[in-house]
């Protein structure tokens, strides 16, 4: 049987190198986001090693708020603790350590370096004076030398900033800070640094200044994130964290080893590439499972042609077992050449997104690209089970093969019909109820993703059932268009319901899940705007950028409140803690003028007179917890950890409603939060005054706040948009992978469907049928195939979506939008698609000699 | 040799000198050599030969669906041999009619969808009474809405025979079409294309090996080696058998 399985691999190498190609894609993105990843990771994991090599103790406070809402942020501990450390027995040096909130460059025209509000990171640090605990490299450039900062107004540039802005030694560059006090200021580049081998490391920016100096741009005087230690030889780490610990009688203060550090930064980064990491893994299985259709059809269709060569096998004395076992070791062979190729493709994609990281500005320190054998293992494996399990099925149906069927002509394949339905309804409804379990259970993504795939499968086995009623609809309109071509291609269409059932299914899937992101953006767009017209009472805003995490300066307020014409300006500052124990952010503004911005639909107690130590929370959170005004909560924010709130203010309009659940006024922020910037600025105009007459001034007051912009009403739901509609298109492009491999499904079924039919379109062509109508013939059927899949799709797509948007109505999802014309435009770009997907082969069938083809066998 | 048609009766086609080779040098094979035939308008003809006589190969160069390597062929006053792949398939559409020995017929179509099938390829509609005058004669009025795949061979070899006819084409091709056939079937058949040419006028070429089916055509031209090397008119069974032994087939 050996033999033969190789024989029928080689004989029919054609028909399987679009199942490999299926193949290889999937496989291929997997193992290139798994390179890359681990590429990216050990990158950073050396960076942080050789940041803190020298470090051999660090000092911290032990408040910390780590969140799923942003950044982690801790507390800052007191300078003072810098000459404590210095005076313990074994420390060789011991130098402070602190980071500014932001310091962005400005160039020479006076914009910001980088993308500030897409989060390109503009990062400020004292310069470490300790040689050992110091990671920079200064370097000479045009000809200067450069020198470390030493005192005031002086700043040492990364490499790669001097080059993109044109920064010389001696230059004066101004910088933008978040400091209330200080919101720019300008300064004397007296050094260029590298950072290993990268001139700007990661993307990010930096600025590096005195200790004092960098405490005065952040206007954070006698603290610091840390005090760096380095030890006296023959100290361990352990020992000197030991020593230190002995000294130190501050409270909320700990201190722990280089090593540590350097596993916590790591682990931090390892955190937030994980998320990356399984987001792109998403894509790579929504592409395989795609193309275990593919494997599916194209050895079913396979098997059904060559049932006469099987039978006769069978005839021969070949077991039923014997049948099943050549078509499995023969899937095996294909999913592991294709892995092979697969995995090869991975790497070369890798190298491929590196260098495009590398040209959009982001310098991953070189690593040699890391390649673990797990990678290969789980590619390989990811691969060869995939196609092994799509062709068991086809597989047991060659070996069913009665000896006797090669007399007969080609068999009918709409039987079980019957039982296909059952099947197809039982896995149907396990999945829309594992979903549902998902969704409004609490089941987790998991179970959304378990409900999702059994959905699919569930209709995928129903289609058949289907394909051929609604081909015939599809396709009723074809003869009155294109005659006999058209009804031609409309028998062929539904002439095999499986097989165009799971042709159409593989496309089905990335539709879906287009339809469902359509369906999705539309209603968060919808959401967005209604939550806007409800509770947008501010007549403009300033916001910085459109990154998440862009902030400005609260002087840009002071600046725009003096702007005759308007009446007031009132920042919101968002910021990550946790009410009773559970992770969540909340939002602070100045609560005596909140409602001249805000509709917050005030319930109980009064939030204008909010005090330091009271909270305000949306009603829902109120009932959620059983809490009640005036009842003091539980707490925890970076500065002073776990603490008690007080309720002092209940209002109508929470997260639901598109604000936030939890409430501080300015000062209770402040006290709080390490980071103190603001994220938006809502501006009230005096009675009277029209927006048209006041923006001038104000954009003319912001020209000294590079960065932020003025935005009305419509301006700020223009920005959400964009905002969504960028995240749109990042997912397309992921998802137009999988798409690919369907239409490739498409145009491998069609081939062989073509090759099936070989005497047919013989016939067809003697009897007079032109090239151009067989290609009309062929390029219909296509299309049918593909609009089929496109509806299936997108039927699925609406109920996933109303499913998703109704889970997260609490979340805010208060619209569920059916985006009609853009669900028509996919269902119309399936057609086209099926079109260009029917090319080749409708060339091949229009190009069959007409007498080999009437004589073929 | 150049075999004279009965002087009355018009051209429905002819070959001049017609050769067809396959390969080159020492591989050449030469499947027709410089044959000239003509077929008269309102005839039943039938090839006769052994195996690789060239009598299909003649039949396909005469068809259009092949073409000769030199000398001319001609429908009516068309030489096919001069034209185009688009053209060769509108003369087949429009011109000639098809009868193979099996599969005949287009699966996904019903029987009366493949009566008119070259029609509709044209985008004409078939003669309605002309139509239900030869689904009469066929006997197969009761056929028309099953698939090939319902009919028995004889059904679907008349299906075919209709479909040959329906257009009225100049000229109807018939290869081996009774070669899948018993013998009550096959007479069936023949009678019916005896019957076309009587009746109806049209004409027919056909391709056979069996002297039974060839007694009832009008003339019987024999190849053997790619060359005409006899015809007989007005044959019987016996009498294409005798001519058969003469040639050791």
């Amino acid at each position: 049987m050996w033999k033969v399985t190789w024989r029928g691999l080689i004989a029919h190498k054609l028909r399987f190198l679009l199942t490999a190609v299926s193949v290889v894609l999937g496989v291929a993105f997997v193992s290139g986001t798994l390179v890359f990843t681990d590429t990216v990771r050990k990158s950073f994991d050396e960076l942080f090693a050789s940041v803190y090599d020298g470090t051999d103790a660090y000092v911290r406070s032990t408040n910390n708020l780590e969140s799923d809402f942003g950044p982690a942020q801790r507390e800052r501990i007191s300078d003072s603790l810098v000459p404590q450390v210095q005076g313990v027995d074994g420390v060789a040096a011991a130098e402070g350590q602190l980071q500014v909130q932001r310091a962005q460059y400005l160039d020479r025209k006076g914009k910001p370096i980088g993308d500030p509000g897409s989060g390109s990171p503009a990062f400020g640090f004292n310069w470490q004076t300790v040689k050992a605990l110091n990671p920079y490299t200064l370097v000479p450039y045009l000809g200067e030398a450069s020198r470390a900062p030493a005192a005031a107004n002086e700043v040492v540039m990364d490499l790669g900033t001097a080059k993109e802005a044109g920064f010389k030694i001696g230059d004066t560059v101004t910088i933008l800070f978040t400091n209330e006090k200080l919101p720019r200021d300008e300064f004397q580049v007296v050094g260029v640094t590298k950072f290993g081998d990268a001139d700007r490391p990661l993307g990010a920016t930096i600025a590096l200044f005195t200790l004092a100096e960098t405490q005065r741009v952040n206007a954070t005087p006698g603290r610091l994130d840390g005090v760096l230690a380095t030890s006296d030889p023959g100290i361990s780490q352990a020992g000197l964290v030991d020593r230190i610990e002995q000294v130190i009688t501050e409270k909320d203060v700990q201190v722990i080893t280089g090593d540590k550090l350097i596993k916590e930064r790591q682990s931090q980064i390892q955190k937030n590439l994980s998320f990356f990491t399984t987001f792109l893994l998403i894509f790579a299985g929504i592409s395989l499972f795609v193309g275990s259709f593919i494997i599916v059809n194209t050895f079913s269709i396979v098997i059904t042609q060559r049932t006469r060569e099987l039978a006769l096998l069978r005839a021969l004395g070949a077991a039923g077992r014997q049948v099943r076992s050549s078509v499995l070791i023969e899937a095996g062979l294909v999913g592991l050449f294709s892995s092979i190729v697969g995995v090869g493709l991975g790497i070369a994609l890798a190298l491929g997104l590196r260098a495009l990281l590398g040209l959009a500005g982001i310098d991953v320190p070189t690593t040699a690209l890391v390649v673990q054998p797990a990678t290969i293992v789980i590619a390989l494996a990811l691969g060869v089970i995939v196609t092994f399990a799509a062709a068991v099925l086809p597989a047991r149906r060659a070996a069913r093969i009665a000896p006797m069927e090669a007399l007969r002509a080609a068999a009918t394949e709409s039987r079980h019909l019957g039982r296909r339905t059952a099947i197809g309804l039982g896995v149907l409804v396990i999945g829309i109820g594992v979903l549902a379990v998902g969704l409004f259970a609490d089941g987790g993504v998991e179970a959304v993703g378990a409900g999702v795939v059994a959905t699919f499968i569930g209709v995928a086995i129903l289609a058949p059932v289907i394909a051929r009623p609604v081909g015939r609809i599809l396709g009723a309109p074809l003869t009155r268009l294109r005659g006999m071509p058209g009804t031609l291609a409309r028998e062929n269409a539904v002439r095999n319901p499986r097989r165009t059932a799971s042709t159409a299914a593989a496309l089905m899937i990335g539709v879906a899940l287009v339809g469902l992101i359509f369906i999705f953006a539309s209603s968060i767009k919808q959401s967005l705007s209604g939550q806007i017209d409800r509770a947008f009472k501010a007549d403009l805003v300033v916001l910085a950028g459109s990154g998440p995490g862009s902030s400005f300066s609260p002087a840009v307020g002071e600046a725009v409140a003096k702007v005759p014409g308007v009446e007031l300006a009132n920042p919101l500052r968002f910021g990550p803690f946790e009410a009773a124990g559970k992770g969540s952010f909340l939002v602070s503004s100045d609560p005596k003028t909140l409602d001249r911005i805000f509709d917050i639909d005030p319930q109980q107690g009064d939030i204008t007179t909010l005090g330091p130590n009271q909270i305000a929370v949306s009603t829902k959170v109120l009932d959620d917890n059983g809490w009640t005004l005036g009842q003091q909560i539980r707490t925890k924010f970076p500065v002073g950890g776990n603490q008690k709130m007080t309720i002092g203010a209940v209002y109508g309009f929470g997260q639901k409603e598109g604000l936030s659940d939890y409430f501080l006024s300015l000062p209770a922020f402040d006290k709080r939060f390490t980071e103190i910037a603001d994220n938006q600025l809502y501006i009230s105009l005096d009675p009277g005054v029209k927006a048209k007459e006041v923006s001038p001034a104000i954009k003319k007051a912001l020209k000294e706040f590079p960065g932020t912009e003025l935005k009305d009403q419509s301006g700020l739901k223009e920005q959400f948009e964009s905002q969504i509609d960028q995240l749109l298109g990042l997912i397309f492009a992921l998802l137009a992978l999988a798409i690919m491999i369907a239409l490739l499904g498409i145009m491998n079924t069609l081939m062989l469907s073509i090759v099936e039919r070989t005497r047919e379109i013989g016939l067809l062509r003697a009897v007079g049928m032109t090239r151009r109508q067989v290609r009309t013939a062929v390029r219909w059927e296509s299309i049918i195939v593909a609009v089929f899949g496109a509806l299936l799709g997108i039927s699925l797509g609406i109920f996933f979506g109303w499913a998703m948007v109704r889970a997260l109505r609490d979340q805010g999802f208060t619209d569920f939008v059916v985006p009609v014309g853009q669900l028509v435009t996919v269902v119309i770009v399936a057609a086209v698609a099926g079109v260009v997907t029917a090319a080749y082969p409708a060339r091949r069938a229009a190009r069959f000699d007409v007498l080999d083809a009437i004589s073929t066998e | 040799m150049t075999m004279p048609a009965p002087a009355t009766t018009a051209l429905a086609a002819r070959a001049v000198g017609a050769s067809k080779i396959y390969g080159e040098g020492e591989a050449e094979v030469r499947a027709l050599d410089t044959i000239s035939v003509d077929f008269s308008a309102q005839q039943f003809t039938a090839i006769m030969g052994p195996s690789g006589s060239g009598k299909s190969t003649l039949l396909h160069c005469l068809a259009g669906l092949d073409r000769v390597t030199s000398g001319q062929v001609y429908i009516g006053d068309v030489e096919i041999s001069a034209c185009n792949e688009k053209q060769l398939t509108l003369i087949r559409r429009d011109r000639i009619g098809f009868i193979f020995q099996s599969f005949n017929l287009i699966p996904t179509l019903n029987a009366a969808e493949n009566i008119t099938l070259p029609m509709a390829l044209a985008g004409r509609k078939p003669d309605q009474s002309w139509m239900d005058s030869i689904v009469q004669t066929l006997r197969i009025g009761d056929r028309l809405t099953h698939r090939p795949s319902e009919l028995s061979g004889g059904q679907q070899q008349r299906v075919a025979v209709a479909r040959a006819l329906v257009s009225r084409p100049d000229l109807i091709f018939a290869d081996e079409p009774t070669g899948n056939l018993d013998s009550r079937a096959s007479a069936e058949i023949l009678t019916f294309m005896r019957a076309a040419v009587d009746d109806l006028g049209q004409t027919i070429v056909m391709v056979t090996h069996d002297p039974g089916a060839a007694s009832y055509a009008d003339r019987v031209v024999f190849l053997a080696d790619g060359k005409i090397v006899d015809e007989m008119l007005e044959p019987t069974a016996e009498g294409v058998l005798d001519r058969l032994k003469q040639f050791g087939a």
